[in-house]
């Protein structure tokens, strides 16, 4: 068996980064990237707004230093500000490097990259390339590993991070198209998988494959999971499938309405009614749902935002995307109709436990991207802000990786644990089986967004963290029924399900755990930000089918704890 | 032969609902000697794409139906499919939109996307594409050296990143190719998604291997055997003016390659030569013009056997007079000359 210098799980921004930079550092070594999809299709293509960098070319005067503090204030101080450092200082070099490589970027009239405002932000430092950022950077990074010759093993899902108490062997992935588990034998391991926010299922505004496959995998082979109850909730997502209506529908005067017709956010906002920020309107829409004067349907409760009053040559012009959305996912032109919204979990800050080169506690695995938690958002994560942690710790992890992984030297993976996995999946098959994936997969999003959702309350998150428990009791009955060999994505499904089981368990337990509100977090029997007892971060430990919980102290800087206002 | 009659869990109660029947192909190599197609009868509420009906259908009655999904939001390209006939994305498509494209009333034909390789009811063989941005270097090729990466930026005109904006729109869906007759009569040919990846490579100012690039995209299955029909464009989910960065790559191939050294530019010469000085094609003499007159013996003369045979044969060049009008002919030729300051910028293009 041949054995690999470096696996990729996960060909997103991060992944594809730390790819093509492990083979920059060193074009001797042996690197592969397993993805479940196409790379191509990744989910970092779906980030439309920007990246931050203070490159200072739209305005002069910007700062490193100025980056630095709205990332640590946006975060509600939970942020580790060497990390937060490091994002920040990073940033200007990267979006160069990304330039230089050929990732198209819209420009200024000097030629020089554009830069545009951005929510907490205190100067436009949000480099863009129209309205699809995310997609052209996915696209760069593909194309240059594809120049560079990377191995690609594309639609590999990861089934086990194969180890020998602690000893890094290497992954067990299922090819999908063949149905084969097979071995990786490697040196080093670099997660990249992407979010967790999908467990909303319905009310995310996620792909169907963010599933935190790699957190899981990482999760169960022992290593610690960080602050995993913050998700970030957007205020606006489509009623049906939770797909995102960005926040330039409200900035072109779009008003929220409830059913009775009322304009509520001037009960929450007086002055800045719709335009308020992030998680305050999504409150508001939430308290309006709760007290009852949402719309109900099967597809869930939900308020109205109309544009009507804007007129068509408007909503044309400006608004077309967010109109060919409506029409798409909702089928109500908003020109005639008001668009049904409701808040969806967006991003999740919680994530493999690693430092500022992607490294966790178990030797040669790192991780990079959502899916780990370095930790630069905190509490709360700023917009243009996700697009850049993947590139910059994709590259330190890529470059860490490809510096260190010949230190490893390890054993084999053996055919008994390939065995072991054969015979867990072909258990999926067994006629006693009667679970159906699907509603196990809706109950978890509907329990988690209604008990583990925007408000949180001790009762709630008790009741959310049971339900979780006995959806994992019912979810070793579920049955694949599809027992075929080629392309089995009743499989795939089941397989993501049990990730998004085991990890919304922590979400749950960590949000009950956390007698506090900060950031996205929010305890309405806690109202207050509280310092003294939780200005720490919250780790998570799989010890046999429960979880060890513990804390870590948040690493400070020159920036003191100050009251987050804006 | 399924048929049921669950309610969907998603429908409102209050809304209309219609019974619609999905036909969709399916092929499990494994099991099925030969694809076949198997019927699934629905309701489905208005607001509801073709893709959430395929979740409810995967869901609800038939696990072991495949097809690829991903964000579900029409930007990942995950799921191009043929929709009656017509290859879209099964996520931006609203299924009552749909109804009036069918061919039997309320049922819709789903199926797999042309020209690619079936490996599982609509799971097609995308190795193929990437295979090909391999070979016809999909990629910049930047003319920094490596060890400079991330001082400085390039200086670069908003004018030209106006060249390739619609260019980087693509999501590889491979709807295009999928619709493309080119790649239907041969499999070997770089299909139009890769073609307008070349042409967003060759648009750009930082990319230093165009010469290699544009060797390999005049030889044959290249840039030349593009036979103008348009479907790419046409049938592009995300409105892309493909013909167009066709068309550039094409004149960028005579410009930089000359006019003698491919069969494609020699032919596209042959055109414009026969409309300068006779108002039409002069046909009979097109392949030797084109490939030469010993290919022409080798490969023609058993088809000019069949066609005087058949009484079909192109009239003889001496025989072919200048159409009448041929000087107003020249005149529109002339001025178009002038004019021809073609930017192919993408956006808002001739579509």
């Amino acid at each position: 068996m041949k054995t690999f210098d470096i696996v990729v799980v996960g060909g997103g921004g991060a992944g594809l980064y730390a790819a093509m930079e492990a083979m920059k550092t060193n074009p001797k070594l042996n690197i592969a990237v397993i993805s479940k999809i196409y790379p191509n299709r990744s989910h970092t293509s779906a980030a439309q707004g920007g990246v931050n960098a203070a490159l200072a070319n739209t305005a002069k005067d910007d700062t490193v230093e100025s980056h630095i503090f709205d990332t640590i204030k946006g975060s509600d101080y939970l942020a580790d500000q060497d990390a937060a450092e490091v994002l920040c200082r990073d940033a200007p070099g990267i979006i160069r490097e990304l330039e230089n490589i050929g990732t198209p970027f819209s420009r200024l009239d000097d030629g020089t990259i554009a830069q545009r405002p951005f929510g907490g932000a205190a100067q436009p430092r949000c480099c863009y390339c129209a309205d699809k950022t995310g997609h052209t950077i996915l696209q760069s990074l593909y194309e240059q590993c594809l120049r560079k010759g990377v191995n690609f093993y594309n639609e590999f899902y990861i089934l086990e991070l194969s180890h020998d108490n602690g000893r890094l062997k290497g992954i067990i992935a299922l090819d999908i198209k063949t149905g084969k588990i097979v071995p990786f034998n490697s040196r080093s391991v670099i997660f990249a998988t992407g979010g967790y926010a999908k467990m909303y299922w319905n009310r995310s505004s996620n792909a169907a494959g963010c599933t935190g496959d790699g957190q899981a995998v990482a999760y169960r082979a022992g290593i610690p999971l960080k602050d995993m109850e913050f998700v970030q909730f957007h205020p606006t997502g489509l009623r049906k499938s939770g797909l995102l209506v960005t926040e330039g529908a409200r900035g072109e005067g779009g008003y929220l309405f409830n059913k009775d017709g009322e304009r509520f956010m001037s009960k929450y906002a007086p002055n800045k009614m719709e335009l308020g920020p992030r998680d305050l309107v999504s409150r508001s829409i939430e308290t309006e749902i709760r007290e009852g004067r949402g719309y109900d349907s099967h597809a869930g409760k939900y308020v109205h935002l109309d544009l009507r009053h804007l007129g068509a040559d408007l909503i044309k012009t400006r608004l077309p995307q967010i109109r060919e959305l409506s029409m798409y996912f909702e089928g109500v032109d908003p020109i005639e109709e008001p668009i049904p919204i409701v808040p969806t979990a967006h991003y999740s800050m919680g994530g493999i436990d690693a430092d500022n080169d992607g490294r966790t506690i178990m030797k040669g695995v790192y991780a990079a991207g959502e899916c780990a938690c370095i930790s630069v958002h905190g509490a709360n994560r700023l917009g243009g802000n996700s697009l850049l942690e993947i590139l910059v710790f994709g590259k330190r992890a890529g470059h860490a990786a490809a510096m260190e992984a010949q230190e490893n030297d390890p054993s084999p993976i053996t055919e008994s644990e390939l065995q072991r996995q054969h015979k867990y999946i072909r258990g999926f098959h067994h006629h006693d089986k009667h679970e159906r994936y699907g509603i196990i997969r809706e109950e978890l999003g509907k329990n988690l967004a209604d008990n583990v959702g925007i408000f949180r309350t001790k009762a709630l998150l008790e009741t959310g963290y049971e339900n979780v428990v006995e959806l994992k009791k019912r979810f070793k009955k579920v049955r694949v029924f599809d027992t075929g060999d080629i392309y089995n994505t009743n499989l795939i499904q089941v397989l993501e399900l049990q990730n998004m089981l085991d990890l919304s368990q922590t979400v749950a337990m960590g949000a009950l755990l956390r007698e506090e509100s900060r950031g996205s977090h929010t305890r309405e029997d806690f109202p207050v930000r509280d310092d003294e007892n939780w200005h720490k971060h919250s780790m998570f430990e799989y010890c046999d089918d429960d979880i060890c919980v513990s804390s870590k102290a948040v690493t400070m800087g020159k920036y003191e704890l100050q009251e987050r206002k804006y | 032969m399924f048929s049921t009659k669950i309610m969907m869990p998603m429908v409102e109660v209050k809304e209309e609902t219609r019974d619609i029947t999905f036909k969709i192909f399916r092929y499990n190599p494994q099991i099925d000697a030969q694809p076949f197609f198997d019927d699934f009868n629905i309701p489905v509420e208005k607001g509801i794409t073709v893709l959430r009906a395929l979740n409810y259908i995967k869901e609800n009655i038939e696990p072991r139906l495949s097809y690829r999904a991903f964000c579900q939001a029409g930007i990942c390209g995950s799921c191009a499919m043929k929709i009656n006939g017509v290859t879209k994305l099964a996520c931006t498509t609203q299924v009552w939109d749909e109804l009036e494209n069918c061919a039997e009333e309320n049922v819709l034909l789903i199926e797999p996307v042309s020209n690619l390789h079936v490996l599982k009811d609509m799971v097609v063989d995308m190795d193929m594409v990437v295979d090909k941005i391999e070979k016809y270097f999909g990629w910049v090729s930047t003319k920094m050296p490596e060890n400079q990466f991330g001082k400085k930026e390039f200086n670069i005109p908003e004018e030209e990143f106006k060249l390739y904006d619609a260019a980087t729109d693509c999501i590889l869906c491979a709807s295009c190719i999928s619709e493309c007759t080119m790649t239907k009569a041969n499999k070997d040919y770089i299909t139009p998604a890769v073609l307008l990846k070349t042409y967003r490579m060759e648009s750009d100012s930082r990319d230093s291997i165009s010469d290699k690039r544009m060797d390999t995209l005049v030889e044959k299955n290249g840039v030349w055997d593009c036979t103008h029909c348009y479907r790419c464009m046409e049938y592009c989910v995300k409105h892309i003016p493909i013909m167009d960065s066709i068309h550039h790559l094409r004149e960028k191939a005579i410009e930089t390659r000359g006019k003698t050294d491919t069969a494609g530019a020699k032919h596209a010469d042959a055109f414009v030569k026969d409309i300068q000085s006779k108002g039409r094609l002069v046909e009979s003499l097109l392949p030797i013009r084109t490939n030469g007159l010993m290919w022409t013996v080798r490969n023609m003369l058993p088809m000019a056997f069949k066609l005087t045979k058949k009484g079909k044969t192109p009239p003889p060049p001496f025989l072919m007079k200048p159409i009448p009008g041929i000087k107003s002919l020249r005149d529109l030729l002339a001025d178009l000359k002038n004019r021809n300051q073609t930017t192919h910028n993408g956006k808002g293009g001739s579509k």
